[in-house]
């Protein structure tokens, strides 16, 4: 298997020792008067500029995804892969024009997370309770996905995967994840924040060498396509089709589509991307941000041509397949196998620091779901500032358990169905959120059965897809037939849950079903308040029949 | 405490921004706009180069977009962000 390389080794526990130094000591960093409670240690005070906010962003939602599950799925399947260069392309532009109305109307009631508006919008708590376990529920297999590639690397490297023991095999991935889960217990949002400073310096660098030096060291990037071109049209002996596609074919244009819309819909959807809009400063930070977030889906599109760069190296193939095919495992191979070791140990870091930032972000924004909109509604409404953070900072170490159980559960031969697994159960607050920010149109309890249905549907068709020429397993893909076309789940779901919002929506409205009391103003929506909860202490809150 | 009002632009500006966004998204949604080989850039098949020139063109879109948007109540400087404002939210 595979030998431990001293300097490279050296180098990637010197860099988890800086980030873990970094971690704690961003308690002291912008310093409130205490940190025990959910604006601060979750929130950082909503204090974050343009600039913090581009790192925090840029590093909360740029994974472990991005380094290990899109190139993988490159490696394997080709033209599919770059869907997620679309779908990152258009989420920015998506954003841009929602985003701007979640910062104000929470900024303006003091909203921490996306059930926080829900419920103050539709006076529901049964669709506000909805919003969060579907929040925390979807963030899972999405620091799944995160463990997966730091499990990746570490296997390269050397440490673990090749012992004989479990305990010992996944040793070094659960005592990098207890680190991880202590700084986030003791600095909250902070600690992320800072470390994205050093995660984004090391993902540019690695990326901007590799695209230099790897091509050249492979035969040049004509090469480098020709190889992927004839790949992809070799027949797999599996399912006697060809492996994979160079360009797509109109048979994988509406997969290729709906992969990227639903991923682009979803994506603002995940409690950790809320979290760093909400930790902004001003309501411009916001545009401004989705403006200039572009230069990470442009990195992300070199890293997915590193799956190419793999496939034309045959000793990356020639390992890849000796490791069980595991296709994770083709970026870290090569970086070991072409970069020289030091610089490899560099590429490793990057791919480590950029899963534990994204793992923090999104536990802290599972906590604070956990906290708001399932403790305190339901267990403990009078807690105090201090227990809410508590409970927040105990609720982020459940979230890192139940990821855990993701990652021991699922098939993990494409670490990318973690993060489309989520995308189908996130998607489905989309009515309630996205188009809450809009119009009050909707009946409340329309969104909750929509909701509910949708779930229902989109887990079904999931668990019914199997793996790839293994008939009977479950959770393989995350794409199905309809109406004679490949349709990502998730988009299938939410026309379901469109449709019966929108007819149970006119029935409730005819039967004169109450409906909840809206707290927010139209103009909550485009306000830039420099205070928290200013507008809600000057404005009665609007009462809609 | 500054209170700005975002709705203050002329629908002219509204209708230009909308516009510059919906064509961002249609142009990578729509994939049969660019499955193909040819014509290459370079050793790159458009299916790829097409991908990632897109998304600097989306970043320029959007950046003419919050240009649009930006806030008009404060000190006009044109052509330049309000200094006093970057100043404040670059920490």
């Amino acid at each position: 298997m595979t030998h431990v390389n001293a300097v490279s080794l050296v180098i990637l526990i010197g860099f988890f020792a800086l980030v873990t130094a970094i971690g704690f000591g961003a308690v002291r960093w912008r310093q409130a008067e205490s940190l025990m409670n959910l604006n601060e240690w979750g929130l950082g005070g909503r204090g974050f500029g343009t600039f913090v906010t581009w790192f925090l962003l840029g590093g909360d939602l740029f994974t472990a995804y991005t380094f290990i599950a899109v190139p993988a799925l490159v490696y394997v399947s080709g033209a599919l892969g770059f869907f997620a260069v679309s779908y990152t392309a258009m989420v920015f532009p998506i954003a841009f024009a929602f985003a701007p109305r979640l910062w104000s109307v929470a900024k303006a009631h003091n909203y921490v997370t996306p059930a926080d508006f829900v419920r103050g919008r539709y006076g529901s708590r049964g669709l506000s309770v909805a919003v969060a376990v579907t929040g925390i529920l979807a963030t899972m297999p999405y620091v799944a996905l995160q463990l997966v590639g730091i499990q990746a690397v570490l296997t390269v490297v050397g440490l673990g995967g090749s012992s004989s023991s479990a305990i010992l095999r996944d040793l070094p991935l659960l005592v990098a994840f207890a680190v991880l889960a202590a700084y986030t217990f003791v600095s909250g949002i902070r600690a992320p924040a800072l470390i994205a400073f050093v995660k984004d310096t090391l993902i540019y660098l690695m990326i901007i060498v590799a695209i230099l030096y790897l091509p050249a060291r492979l035969g040049g990037w004509s090469h480098i396509f020709s190889v992927a071109s004839a790949h992809m049209a070799t027949t797999s002996p599996a399912t006697g089709k060809p492996v994979g596609s160079f360009i797509t074919m109109p048979s994988g244009e509406w997969a290729y589509g709906t992969l990227a819309l639903g991923s682009a819909l979803a994506l603002f959807m995940y409690p950790h991307a809320v979290t760093g809009v909400l930790a902004a400063k001003r309501r411009i930070v916001i545009r401004r941000n989705m403006a200039a977030l572009p230069a990470y889906s442009l990195m992300l599109g070199l890293v997915a041509l590193l799956g190419y760069m793999a496939l034309a190296s045959r000793a990356v193939t020639a390992n890849v397949a000796a490791n069980g095919k595991n296709a994770q495992l083709a970026v870290p191979f090569l970086f070991r196998d072409l970069f020289p070791s030091w610089f490899a140990g560099v590429g490793y870091s990057a791919i480590v620091i950029g899963a534990l930032v994204p793992a923090a972000i999104m536990s802290i924004a599972a906590a604070n779901l956990f906290t708001r909109n399932v403790y305190m509604e339901f267990i403990d409404p009078d807690a105090t500032p201090a227990q809410q953070a508590r409970i927040a900072q105990v609720a982020s170490l459940f979230v890192k358990a139940g990821a855990l159980v993701f990652v021991f559960a699922l098939p993990r031969t494409f670490s990318i169905n973690l993060q489309l697994l989520g995308g189908i159960w996130i998607l489905q607050t989309f009515p309630a959120i996205v188009v809450g920010l809009y119009t009050r149109w909707f009946h409340r309890w329309a969104l909750v059965i929509g909701w509910a249905v949708a779930m229902i549907y989109g887990t079904v068709e999931a668990y019914r897809v199997p793996v790839a020429g293994q008939p009977g397993s479950h959770f393989g893909g995350s794409t199905a037939s309809v109406l004679g076309h490949t349709v990502y789940i998730a988009i299938t779901a939410l026309v379901i849950n469109l449709v019966i919002s929108v007819a149970l929506t006119i029935a409730f409205r005819a039967a004169g079903v109450a409906d909840g009391i809206d707290e927010t103003m139209p103009s909550h929506y485009t306000a830039d308040p420099t205070e928290a909860g200013l507008i809600g202490r000057l404005a009665q809150p609007a009462r809609v029949k | 405490m500054k209170h700005v009002k975002p709705r203050d632009k002329s629908p002219l500006t509204w209708t230009a921004v909308t516009i510059l966004l919906l064509s961002s998204v249609f142009a990578a949604l729509w994939v049969p706009l660019y499955a193909r080989s040819g014509p290459k850039l370079g050793a790159f098949p458009f299916f790829y180069w097409y991908q990632l020139l897109l998304v600097p063109v989306i970043a320029i879109a959007s950046w003419l977009s919050y240009l649009m948007l930006r806030p008009s109540s404060r000190r006009q400087t044109p052509g330049a962000p309000a200094p006093d404002a970057d100043e404040e939210e670059l920490r």
